[in-house]
């Protein structure tokens, strides 16, 4: 499959919430408090007020479930979210992002569809995120 | 991104069921009558009770798709796929998809990202991975070329 860089996103994030064990897993949010991305098209920040959701699941495996605000250096908001699984036995972490927004200037992003390969950082989660063409 | 082969897929689609103009768009379901899938590790045909694709044409002209699939190998494990998808292109391009003519798929995007989930010890691989997938319409069905991200 073919693709290209789209951006690499780093996030803050503050103490995670522990919900504990529920009838999926035992579930923890990890709220994003801020970050950061940068590629060729668009740049900016994230806004504090997003989260992951992450289910640990049976087999040692985490399910993510994350949602958040982009802020570009121009003013645009773009609604991001991922889907993805984080397995460290393998050290596999990848996501599958999504974004919508009402900026024209950004709207391509409304119509691909993305691939994140995800690190955990001591500083915090950073995702290399590439468009699937 | 590196990614590897992880089976070719071809869907039959039955008559669809179009519901029509709701708040989010056009919404049709396209059930599937049967299919098949075959790569390097895995190998079988696609159940039709539980398999349908359901569509969503967006005010921008993007279709979004929302595919369910039974998948039951050659050796009987049952494997859940589900994948989210996007399809649009030059308006000529998707007026003939429309009236069942064969396009080069290089003309318009037709991407999935299909997950799985398997209790079937042989095949846990799957649920531990996710896939990217291009897509090809044909008259009869979509044929899908779908890799894993390594």
């Amino acid at each position: 499959m073919n693709s290209r860089p789209l951006m690499l996103l780093r996030f803050a994030t503050s103490a995670i919430e522990e919900i504990g064990s529920t009838p999926h897993g035992k579930v923890s949010i990890f709220p994003v408090t801020g970050g950061s991305f940068e590629g060729e098209r668009l740049r900016g920040k994230v806004l504090a007020g997003g989260g992951d959701w992450v289910t640990a699941l049976a087999d040692g495996t985490f399910e993510l479930d994350l949602r958040v605000t982009l802020e570009t250096d121009d003013g645009a908001l773009i609604h991001m979210t991922f889907t993805g699984v984080r397995d460290d036995a393998n050290h596999y972490l990848r996501t599958l992002p999504r974004f919508e927004t009402a900026a024209p200037k950004y709207a391509f992003l409304n119509r691909l569809l993305a691939v994140g390969i995800g690190e955990i950082r001591p500083e915090g989660p950073v995702h290399a995120i590439e468009e699937i063409l | 991104m590196n990614t590897r082969l992880l089976m070719m897929m071809h869907v039959n689609v039955a008559t669809p069921q179009n519901i029509g103009a709701v708040p989010h768009g056009t919404r049709r379901t396209a059930p599937l009558s049967g299919g098949d899938f075959e790569g390097p590790r895995l190998r079988g045909t696609l159940l039709p009770g539980g398999s349908a694709d359901w569509l969503l044409l967006r005010a921008d002209g993007v279709l979004e798709m929302d595919l369910r699939v039974t998948l039951r190998t050659d050796d009987g494990a049952l494997i859940s796929m589900k994948s989210f998808g996007l399809r649009h292109g030059p308006p000529e391009v998707m007026a003939a998809i429309g009236r069942g003519e064969t396009v080069d798929p290089a003309t318009y995007y037709f991407r999935t990202t299909p997950r799985f989930e398997t209790a079937h010890p042989a095949y846990t691989f799957l649920n531990r991975l996710v896939a990217v997938a291009s897509g090809d319409r044909r008259a009869e069905g979509p044929i899908y070329t779908i890799h894993e991200v390594l």
